[in-house]
């Protein structure tokens, strides 16, 4: 999966879970989205392991808080 | 008050706080990415323990810990206070957790179950800090709706700020229960790995 098709597949469970209408380029975290609270988060991250196929550890769960980190996290797992 | 109220969930639980927690009850409330809508505290372990014991004489007042039930290690607080014995009503707040838990829906969970079922009250409210938007999103997306502004509710410090008042009685929670239930019991088996 390239980058561009995985900020598509995060880019839509965001959206999905938060009812935005984020689109590409754009860098959206919880720091800036209140609506992005724990309960949505849980939401997102076991939204985001049904898309990408997937598993997050706890460990990583906390800090995917943003686009850029949830990326980075999805592509160090294509990577592994 | 002194209480001996437990409840056990899918990963953590809520059991009493007492002294030994008055460190841990320091630490979250002077970490500064937790503490903006609190109360200002002196951050002294004896004035922490003053308050506890005042706290111990206080019917209708019901302070817990949330802790992993795997470790015991600690992970927030949380209480259920100013009861009205009579129309069966309280407030549930002193919500904190520390930096990245993914305790907050068990923890939900588990002070609505304390409420309606060992507590046994009939409706339960919350009223938060309106400019803390994340935790006013967290009670919405528990399904209870946009919430009732109550105007300056707050002075914390020298600054005053309107409450958002979520209300949730044993009809409401008997529907929304079920997705709590299952979102914390999904975060459970992650923690438990």
């Amino acid at each position: 999966m390239n980058q561009l098709e995985l900020e598509a597949k995060v880019l839509s469970v965001l959206n999905s879970v938060l009812h935005l209408d984020l689109q590409s380029g754009c860098r959206p975290s919880r720091q800036d989205l209140p609506n992005w609270d724990s309960l949505k988060h849980i939401e997102i991250i076991f939204g985001l392991e049904e898309e990408l196929g997937l598993e997050f550890t706890e460990d990583e769960l906390a800090g995917m808080d943003s686009l850029e980190k949830i990326m980075a996290a999805a592509q160090g797992k294509y990577a592994a | 008050m002194r209480h001996s109220i437990s409840v056990e969930g899918f990963a953590f639980r809520l059991r009493p706080i007492a002294d030994d927690d008055a460190a841990f009850v320091l630490q979250l409330r002077s970490d500064s990415n937790l503490n903006e809508f609190l109360h200002p505290s002196s951050g002294r372990l004896a004035d922490q323990l003053d308050w506890f014991q005042a706290y111990y004489q206080r019917p209708g007042d019901y302070y817990f810990v949330l802790e992993r039930q795997s470790t015991s290690e600690r992970e927030g607080l949380v209480a259920i206070y100013d009861i009205d014995e009579h129309q069966g009503i309280g407030e549930w707040g002193r919500w904190i957790l520390r930096p990245g838990s993914l305790g907050a829906v068990e923890c939900a969970w588990l002070i609505y179950t304390a409420a309606f079922g060992e507590i046994g009250l009939t409706e339960l409210y919350c009223r938060t800090v309106a400019d803390n938007r994340s935790v006013v999103s967290f009670h919405e997306s528990c399904g209870l709706g946009a919430g009732k502004r109550l105007k300056g509710h707050f002075t914390l410090g020298s600054r005053v700020f309107d409450a958002i008042e979520h209300r949730i009685d044993r009809a409401l929670w008997a529907e929304r229960s079920p997705r709590l239930k299952k979102l914390a019991q999904i975060t459970a088996r992650k923690i438990r790995g």
